[in-house]
């Protein structure tokens, strides 16, 4: 029931890119085309998955006052969290490209990017300042990166079809990109109400 | 030097490691002082609110002065040598129930009158919401309340916190017990108030839900249901 | 590495190639309606002047250091570890940042709460690491750090001022508008953000129009 309930609000509610505007960079920029829409998206819910969990570890068994070190070390947070994301990116990359060929030319470029993708990041802080267990932090990770999925699939299918539209031309590309966001992040807000 | 090779990488990586953890550490423990006190401040301030004192200019005096704490365990016995500033209630509220502690705040006004202030913790619709209550010397009814919750975007869900008059004023005055002396907590309903002793008119589209709330007031009172009881027999107030 | 002409040409500490590398970020290239680097973390902290100001000289802090330290370093990073050097960079001046703000300005460090962290991928910071302090001098890179960490903050402080303005009829905590008006809580929700930012665009590009996509 609880994990239920986080993944809708990390999915639906609160949704990383649409409620957070986390991820936006490569949202915009990767949201061209519905196909590698779908590769970017892949990606980015392999490593909030990924590494939500492992940052949770590192924060409660090494960071934290009553960790190993059993000193508090949290002002290296930031930084430990950041080098477990690029360092699982690059796990990532070799894994995929050592046992699934194909999925790694589908995802390859994209995988480097994912470091700087801010929902990452945001991923493993809101997942400190929320207080999570093990097992939330982990269904919480999921649940983002499955809501950055549905939102970029969702734009980069809304932007090929703004091609054949008649559109100001000051606002063709970057700016009517802006203004759907928008309008997708009204219309998720209507989740805000669900009460499970 | 080869800026290829595998030792210069590996060199330079643990220089890099050093010199940033040096920095960080040393920026740390000369501003640790600084944080703990603002996060102490906050706290404090944050229970002075619930007796109805905001925006003071040196709200920690004004704590020293006035707030005295202890400390009860799950069955309302006063714990000796703990102070109330020390309990985590958050982290109380994830142990099994008879396992906690819970703070007890003394406000006690310029004219000799106390007043006891505890904290309050739970589940809001997707976000915990935390907040203190003050009772008066009757331990029944309600002198003030100050909630909060955690609102990820930063601004909004401050209302709470902003408009003290609509959220937290209405509870002033209630009381928590019915006239029979049984324990009834006091309630946020929708439309229709049967019993204006112990319901709250709960505001439509408000950011907390008022089932929440009420859960959290509910329990958060109930465990110092003993202690009341207790110290009601001794007829005067620790 | 190979210095660009930007670099190469300028021997006075604000030439006109100085100069451009401080004002082209607030118009022909700006990191926001331009580059479309940074969207990320920042918007969220512009339903309120204040907030946005501080993340605004908070950014700007670190892009000017972050790209002078680069900088300085570039032709020591070993190749292989340049992202994480660049990132170990930026991560430490951002927690340094955090830390000023926890010790000297509480209220706003626990309303910004995660956002401060979320400096760190910002992608205005590697975008310029890469884009230019890898290849330019210590001076010119700082210049164009502060460039644009402003250029990103008069976006996000122009957003926030309108957010604020009709979403709370008030400027810096202040009400401003008469009492008639009623604030339009509209504006406070996260779409408007991005709404204002498409019509920040908008205007740009037909005043400017050789940014208009053509494609």
């Amino acid at each position: 029931m609880e994990y239920i309930n986080i993944f809708i609000k990390a999915s639906f509610v609160e949704n990383m890119v649409l409620s957070f505007f986390l991820g936006m960079c490569s949202f915009l920029a990767i949201s061209k085309k519905v196909k590698t829409a779908v590769g970017l998206g892949a990606a980015v819910v392999f490593v909030l998955t990924m590494t939500v969990p492992i940052n949770w570890l590192i924060s409660n068994y090494l960071l934290s006052e009553n960790g190993i070190f059993h000193t508090d070390l949290t002002f290296l947070k930031l930084i430990i969290y950041i080098a477990v994301i690029a360092a699982m990116v690059q796990l990532v990359e070799m894994v995929v490209e050592r046992f699934s060929p194909a999925l790694y030319s589908a995802l390859g470029i994209f995988l480097p990017l994912i470091t700087v993708n801010c929902s990452i990041l945001g991923g493993a802080l809101f997942m400190d300042s929320r207080e999570y267990e093990l097992g939330e932090a982990a269904v919480f990770g999921f649940g983002s990166g499955f809501g950055f999925f549905l939102a970029i699939v969702a734009i980069a299918a809304i932007r090929e079809k703004l091609r054949y539209s008649n559109i100001p031309a000051p606002l063709r590309g970057l700016g009517i990109a802006f203004i759907i966001t928008g309008l997708m992040g009204l219309a998720f807000m209507s989740f805000i109400g669900i009460k499970l | 030097m080869d800026r290829n090779s595998n030792i210069y990488t590996i060199i330079y990586a643990a220089i890099l490691t050093v010199v940033v953890a040096v920095v960080l550490a040393f920026v740390h423990s000369s501003l640790e002082p600084k944080m703990e006190a603002n996060e102490k401040l906050a706290k404090q301030k944050d229970i002075l609110r619930s007796v109805g004192l905001v925006d003071l200019p040196d709200a920690s005096a004004v704590y020293e002065k006035t707030i005295s704490s202890f400390v009860i365990d799950a069955s309302g016995k006063v714990v000796d040598g703990m102070d109330g500033e020390a309990v985590n209630v958050a982290a109380e509220f994830k142990k099994p129930a008879e396992d906690q502690v819970h703070p007890v705040f003394v406000y006690t006004a310029d004219d000799g009158s106390k007043r006891l202030i505890l904290p309050l913790y739970g589940n809001g619709l997707w976000d915990k919401i935390w907040g203190y209550i003050a009772l008066e010397e009757d331990m029944n009814t309600i002198a003030g309340i100050a909630m909060d919750h955690k609102g990820e975007t930063p601004g909004l869900g401050a209302e709470i916190k902003d408009n003290p008059k609509q959220y937290n004023d209405p509870f002033i005055g209630k009381t928590i017990l019915d006239e029979q002396g049984n324990y009834v907590s006091v309630k946020m309903v929708k439309g229709g108030i049967k019993e204006p002793e112990h319901q709250i008119d709960a505001i439509s589209g408000a950011t907390i839900t008022s089932d929440g709330v009420n859960e959290m007031l509910y329990r958060g009172l109930g465990y110092y249901l003993p202690y009341f009881n207790a110290a009601k027999s001794q007829t005067s107030l620790k | 590495m190979s210095e660009t002409q930007v670099a190469q040409k300028s021997t006075t500490l604000f030439g006109k190639k100085e100069r451009r590398l401080l004002t082209d970020p607030f118009n022909d290239n700006n990191p926001i309606t331009v580059q479309v680097l940074g969207i990320c973390s920042a918007l969220a902290v512009t339903v309120a002047v204040k907030n946005a100001l501080v993340m605004a000289v908070a950014v700007t802090l670190v892009t000017g250091f972050s790209n002078l330290i680069i900088s300085l370093l570039r032709n020591t990073i070993p190749n292989r570890v340049r992202m994480i050097v660049q990132l170990v960079v930026i991560a430490s001046l951002v927690s340094i940042v955090e830390m000023v703000l926890h010790a000297f300005q509480y209220d706003v460090y626990k309303q910004m709460s995660v956002y401060i962290g979320l400096i760190i991928t910002n992608c205005i910071l590697m975008g310029r690491l890469e884009a230019f302090a890898m290849a330019n001098k210590p001076w010119q890179s700082l210049l164009d750090g502060i460039g644009n960490g402003v250029g990103y903050g008069a976006i996000l402080i122009a957003v926030a001022f309108f957010r604020e303005l009709f979403g709370k009829g008030s400027v810096f905590g202040f009400r401003v508008l008469p009492d008639w008006y009623v604030p339009n809580g509209l504006m406070l929700i996260p779409a408007a953000a991005i709404f204002l930012i498409g019509i920040i665009i908008w205007i740009q590009r037909s005043r400017n129009t050789k940014l208009v996509d053509i494609s």
